[in-house]
């Protein structure tokens, strides 16, 4: 009797740990799982196309632009962060993912990352080609830009930025293929 | 000792700590940045460094990152290569005393020297309004878009007939323009010229629709022979071989469509007939004559 009560005490313990156990290993998940979505959290982007020449935008281009640079500012943000330029292919072609590429492997020569802290985009489409093959756009966001050698921060710009934005399409998808921060004089 | 003489007291340490941090050879003391608030791209230029000592220089742009250890007090020298993109750069400086200032410039594109130049479509029917589009971006020689306005000279040439020009002033980079097809078909050259650089694209202008479809019909015992007239557009242009013609024919027998490609120009085709017939041609959208047979030709 006695040492089946032992057993008994020793299951209990062992349960015990297993549901702490289990219990770690949940709020671990939720806070990865926490930490994964606000990394991958779309920034904000309205798109205005009112009196695009020569040709109008139709409903579902404007919303598939609108996703696809939003994801461009994403994937964008997390390869100046992180220095990995891989993800960058699925939104960006030609001169913009050219440069991007040659800035990140850059960046890591000096041992530098930017961490942008995105507070959303208002996106002007001025041309959209008769066939439909490119698409021009001014970004005007609000960034937060901070830069860092090593894991110093070594400088912080907070301003609004205007960009000149060059899009086309490919088979399923808007890529970015220019992207050229300008000043608000050159509109 | 009262509080305020004591906190006088602080600060005199204070102010005496500084002067002697000051003071000490070979301590870097950056002051602010001094830059040019616009560049053209690939342009050299230097950058006054005020103070002492040693810092630690940062080139955040584009499409390039530079970080080097620099000598305050001298000229910085900021190579044509470090700012061929256009777009907004950062320049951070840092002393050793881990205080760093920063200041931005933009580079703005040179002078226009390439085009990226689109024309739609490949083929088109001639006569036909605003069917030709013609669209040039205009980049510097590093291929930053130029915005600053050019003009861009779309230059039209037909293969038949004298052609033209048509001078538009890039938006933002883009310089793009509609217009009608030329009449005759063939090959027609357009050109986006802006002042030494030139693109030519070729488009290919075919026949429009037929006009003045006509048929006409040769008897023989039970069967007749239909065959048109040259097939041609309302220019005057052949359609081309291969464009197909319909014939419908309505007797007591029901109603019987044969469509046939244009040979050598024409369309012929050999019905049977059962007593009195209705034939009738079309061609694409367009509608021929009709025919009566059995005597009522």
């Amino acid at each position: 009797m006695k040492r089946m009560a032992e057993w008994m005490l020793a299951g209990k313990k062992i349960a015990t740990r297993l549901v702490t156990a289990a219990s770690l290993l949940i709020a671990a998940c939720a806070f990865a799982a926490a930490q994964s979505s606000a990394q991958m959290q779309l920034p904000e982007v309205h798109l205005d196309a009112a009196g695009l020449a020569p040709r109008p935008i139709e409903e579902l281009t404007g919303t598939t632009i609108a996703r696809y640079y939003a994801l461009a500012w994403r994937d964008m943000a997390a390869a100046l962060e992180s220095g990995r330029a891989g993800g960058l292919g699925d939104e960006f072609v030609g001169f913009a993912k050219d440069r991007l590429t040659r800035r990140i492997a850059e960046q890591n020569q000096a041992g530098v990352h930017v961490r942008i802290v995105d507070h959303g985009h208002h996106l002007k489409a001025t041309f959209y080609s008769t066939d439909g093959a490119a698409m021009q756009l001014r970004d005007q966001v609000e960034l937060e830009v901070q830069t860092f050698d090593g894991d110093k921060l070594i400088d912080t710009q907070n301003a609004p930025r205007e960009y000149m934005v060059l899009m086309t399409p490919g088979a399923d998808r808007w890529y970015v293929r220019d992207l050229e921060e300008v000043s608000a004089k050159s509109f | 000792m009262t509080r305020s003489l004591r906190s006088r007291i602080a600060l005199g340490r204070c102010l005496i700590i500084v002067a002697a941090l000051w003071a000490l050879p070979g301590l870097a003391r950056a002051a602010g940045l001094s830059l040019p608030a616009v560049v053209d791209a690939g342009q050299a230029f230097t950058i006054p460094l005020e103070g002492s000592g040693q810092a630690t220089f940062y080139l955040l742009g584009p499409d390039h990152v530079a970080k080097r250890t620099v000598s305050l007090g001298s000229d910085l020298r900021i190579l044509s290569k470090d700012v061929r993109t256009a777009g907004r750069y950062q320049v951070i400086l840092c002393g050793s005393s881990s205080s760093c200032t920063s200041a931005t410039f933009e580079v703005k594109a040179a002078q226009p020297e390439q085009l990226s130049f689109f024309l739609h479509p490949s083929r088109v029917p001639v006569s036909t309004p605003d069917s030709i589009d013609a669209t040039a971006f205009v980049f510097d020689q590093y291929f930053n878009l130029v915005l600053t306005p050019s003009a861009v000279d779309f230059q039209v040439t037909p293969a038949n007939g004298a052609g033209f020009s048509r001078r538009v002033s890039a938006q933002h980079g883009v310089a793009w323009m509609r217009m009608d097809s030329t009449p005759h078909e063939g090959r027609v050259q357009v050109a986006a010229v802006l002042g030494k650089v030139e693109e030519a694209r070729v488009i290919q202008q075919v026949a429009a629709e037929a006009c003045g479809l006509r048929m006409k019909a040769m008897p023989n015992g039970n069967t007749v022979t239909l065959e048109t007239d040259p097939v041609r557009d309302c220019s005057g242009n052949a359609l081309p071989d291969g464009t197909v013609v319909s014939f419908t024919k309505v007797d007591k027998k029901g109603k019987s469509t044969v469509d046939t490609p244009i040979k050598k120009g024409v369309a012929r085709v050999q019905f049977s007939l059962h007593g009195p017939a209705q034939i009738s041609i079309a061609c694409g959208v367009v509608l021929g004559n009709e025919v009566a047979l059995n005597g009522k030709l």
